[in-house]
């Protein structure tokens, strides 16, 4: 007989069982997780008198695609040309600009929505302009379906940007430099040389940034300015926190769920999409002419539009307001908080990532590879106003008291939801690491802690601080599930916001929103250094 | 004495498998010669365990080594390249021969004593990544040596050098080979290298080893 081998068999991968029963036990703990939030939800929607005969789920499903629809098609083209004028041009201080659109991705939605109202609303920059310089106001633009694609397009035209910039600047040199000495015009490059490395990042992209427009929350809630615009998730909230219609919460929520498993069914067929926070090279092609004027000015509205509302953020909060927010116990108890629960559910994140990525990596199995990368779909096929709400009617059902749970239900519910970036951050290098080095480890018998410790560790370093950051940013920016189990004695920063915002206390939220914002900025930056010197220090 | 025997393998879709046969002795070099896809790197696959052939043996002093993982085998094995862990210092890299738990005084010894036998005397701290490529297959050497493998395959381990380091690392596979005894396999589609190295020639053609 003679022995043939599959394509996977022939990979030489490092041999780690322990690794990947680790990783099937905790995608099975995942998966029992989501379970119970389901069955809790289905539960609340048997068992339950039909009150939500007023919820008109046609308009919001309606209401909600739509924005979603809008914000994907303006993001990816606002993205596309952010990322083809970055690509062209070079100018001092290039790499923060790369940097800022990078950070978008961690901007909490709830600051940047408020700094869209200092500049565009009804007190804003522009009115105050506006009156001061022709007499004249230009209304409330911030707030309805404006406001809220304006905010969305904000943050996911910057991290579409970032995603494309990384395509375009992984075009090989050989291929620029013929097109080059062709003496292609600035159309004809892109047409033949960015398009074809960029079409296959936009389905994928795409599908990312309707989920996540789908899945809005506090753009929608700040922004959204009624019910003609309330999109599902605001909806679900509205349902439990101020109408107290867990029935119409359920069916609400199934609907959403529905929808969202049948865009990811459909995007898990597209090309996957790495997280690109790296540097950025400097081109050495530049576009001349009509073309490079257009980069210039492409890149001034993007950072205009991007950096302004922080910048009034900044402004607003960090002046005369900063003081009343501190002189409140209220403000320390949040902020405790607000680091503890960024901290912690970073840290699981991390566990959690690395048990699944560090498994996912030592099979060659097909399926065992998409059972073990199933849980990072567990957000954002059950997003955060769901998964809240499952959470509390669960922990309800269990006979637990909610207040007592939420820490801990805040905790979990933030790392689920981290879960996909994690994945997408830790999950690629260390299968790269596994293939390319894996008969190296296995013909030096290196044991699965040596090989992480001296191995994967030290040149993982950079992106466990990405990773920790990402995790960090989006619980410190988390509205979603803390809007259901926040209580008076129980909140983070941006609940204390929020509530500001609906107790027409302005300056407070202004000066919340610029020290989430300053907090976010620091440990999107400072968390992944920090991480690439303890890692080189194991070298 | 390390005897291969009518080891049989077919990658998928090939209908003629390979069928290696070879003796090599301790103290040598036995050199595998062959045309690009000849089977050269197959057969070192089969031999260090990565690979899984359909029928024959591999015996080490009447050892069988077939019921062997890769990590189990008494084989070291030095690439054309990727030998080393760029990320980690040349001693960290030669560190990763010797048994986990080693006390750190007794390994920072036998660490400076191997690098030292390679020629690498303090190098120890540069990172491997900085290392010339002569450098490194030296490094890689020194780990062999704290490995204490009686079995070295060499996988075109000179390709990447430069005529004068090629020469120098040559001689001192040569000369380890004979000090410790080692059985040295070398897979190269250079003719100088098989000459200046080989006491045992196999040529591999039409998937199957004769004796040179």
């Amino acid at each position: 007989m003679v022995g043939t081998t599959s394509r996977a068999a022939m990979l030489t991968l490092p041999h780690r069982p322990l690794r990947i029963a680790a990783a099937i036990a905790l995608a099975t703990a995942i998966a029992a997780l989501i379970a119970l939030v389901l069955w809790a939800i289905l539960a609340a929607a048997t068992g339950s008198e039909g009150s939500a005969l007023r919820i008109d789920i046609p308009h919001l499903l309606r209401m909600t695609t739509i924005q979603a629809g809008l914000t994907t098609v303006l993001s990816i083209a606002v993205g596309m040309a952010l990322a083809w004028a970055l690509n062209r041009l070079r100018f001092p201080g290039r790499d923060l600009v790369v940097g800022l659109f990078a950070s978008a991705i961690v901007t909490p939605g709830m600051v940047v929505a408020f700094g869209l109202l200092s500049i565009w609303g009804r007190n804003g920059w522009i009115n105050q302009a506006s009156e001061a310089l022709f007499g004249f106001s230009i209304g409330n633009p911030a707030f309805g379906l404006s406001g809220i694609l304006f905010a969305h397009v904000v943050l996911d035209g910057a991290f579409a940007a970032r995603i494309m910039l990384a395509r375009l600047d992984a075009i090989p040199t050989p291929r620029l430099k013929t097109g080059q000495s062709l003496g292609l015009t600035p159309w004809q490059r892109f047409a033949i040389i960015d398009w074809p490395a960029l079409r296959g990042t936009v389905p994928g992209l795409a599908a990312i940034i309707f989920l996540l427009a789908f899945t809005s929350f506090p753009i929608v809630l700040l922004l959204g300015g009624g019910p003609a615009n309330q999109t599902l998730e605001v909806a679900i909230y509205a349902a439990v926190r101020q109408d107290f219609d867990l029935a119409g919460a359920v069916r609400l929520a199934a609907t959403q769920i529905a929808v969202c498993s049948l865009v990811i069914l459909a995007a898990s067929a597209l090309a996957p999409i790495p997280t690109s926070f790296g540097a950025s090279v400097a081109p050495r092609w530049r576009d001349q002419g009509i073309a490079r004027g257009l980069q210039a000015l492409v890149l001034a509205l993007c950072t205009i539009g991007f950096v302004l509302p922080l910048l009034s953020v900044l402004v607003d909060g960090l002046g005369a307001g900063i003081g009343r927010v501190v002189a409140q116990p209220a403000f320390w108890w949040a902020t405790a908080s607000s680091l503890v629960i960024g901290t912690a559910s970073a840290l699981l994140t991390l566990a959690l990532a690395l048990v699944l990525a560090l498994g996912r990596g030592a099979t060659g199995s097909g399926p065992l590879r998409t059972l073990l990368g199933m849980p990072a779909f567990a957000y954002l096929a059950v997003p955060a106003v769901v998964l809240s709400l499952g959470f509390f009617l669960a922990v309800r059902e269990l006979g637990l008291a909610p207040a007592t749970a939420a820490p801990f239900v805040v905790i979990l519910a933030n790392s689920l939801l981290a879960l996909p970036f994690a994945m997408a951050t830790l999950g690629p290098p260390l299968e790269a690491i596994a293939r390319s080095r894996g008969k190296l480890i296995r013909s030096l018998g290196l044991s699965g802690w040596r090989q992480f410790v001296s191995v994967e560790y030290p040149l993982l370093g950079r992106d466990i601080g990405v990773m920790l950051a990402l995790a960090f940013c989006f619980s410190l920016g988390d509205l979603g599930v803390i809007a259901l189990f926040g209580t008076q004695d129980f909140q983070t920063l941006p609940l204390m916001m929020f509530r500001a915002l609906g107790s027409y206390r302005g300056n407070d939220a202004a000066a919340i929103a610029a020290i989430l914002l300053v907090g976010t900025i620091i440990a999107f930056v400072g968390l992944p250094k920090l991480f690439e010197r303890i890692a080189d220090a194991a070298r | 004495m390390l005897r291969v025997e009518n080891l049989t393998f077919a990658h998928p879709g090939q209908t003629t498998p390979y069928t290696f046969s070879l003796v090599a002795h301790g103290g040598e070099v036995t050199a595998i010669s062959g045309a690009s896809g000849s089977g050269k790197s197959t057969l070192l696959d089969l031999l260090a365990g990565f690979l899984t052939p359909a029928s024959g043996s591999i015996a080490l002093d009447h050892r069988d080594l077939l019921p062997l993982p890769p990590e189990q085998r008494p084989v070291s094995l030095l690439l054309q390249s990727d030998s080393l862990f760029e990320h980690l210092s040349a001693a960290k890299n030669v560190a990763l021969g010797l048994p986990a738990g080693t006390p750190k005084a007794e390994a920072r010894r036998q660490i400076a004593e191997a690098l030292a036998e390679v020629g690498l005397e303090g190098i120890g701290e540069q990172l491997a990544g900085t290392l010339s490529g002569g450098q490194k297959q030296r490094v890689a050497l020194a780990r062999t040596l704290l490995r204490a493998r009686p079995v070295l395959l060499l996988d075109e381990p000179f390709s990447a050098l430069d005529d004068e380091t090629r020469v120098a690392v040559r001689e001192l596979v040569r000369v380890l080979t004979i000090r410790h005894g080692w059985h040295t396999i070398l897979v190269s589609h250079h003719a100088d290298d098989v000459e200046a190295l080989a006491a045992r020639r196999y040529g591999l053609a039409e998937g199957r080893l004769t004796a040179a």
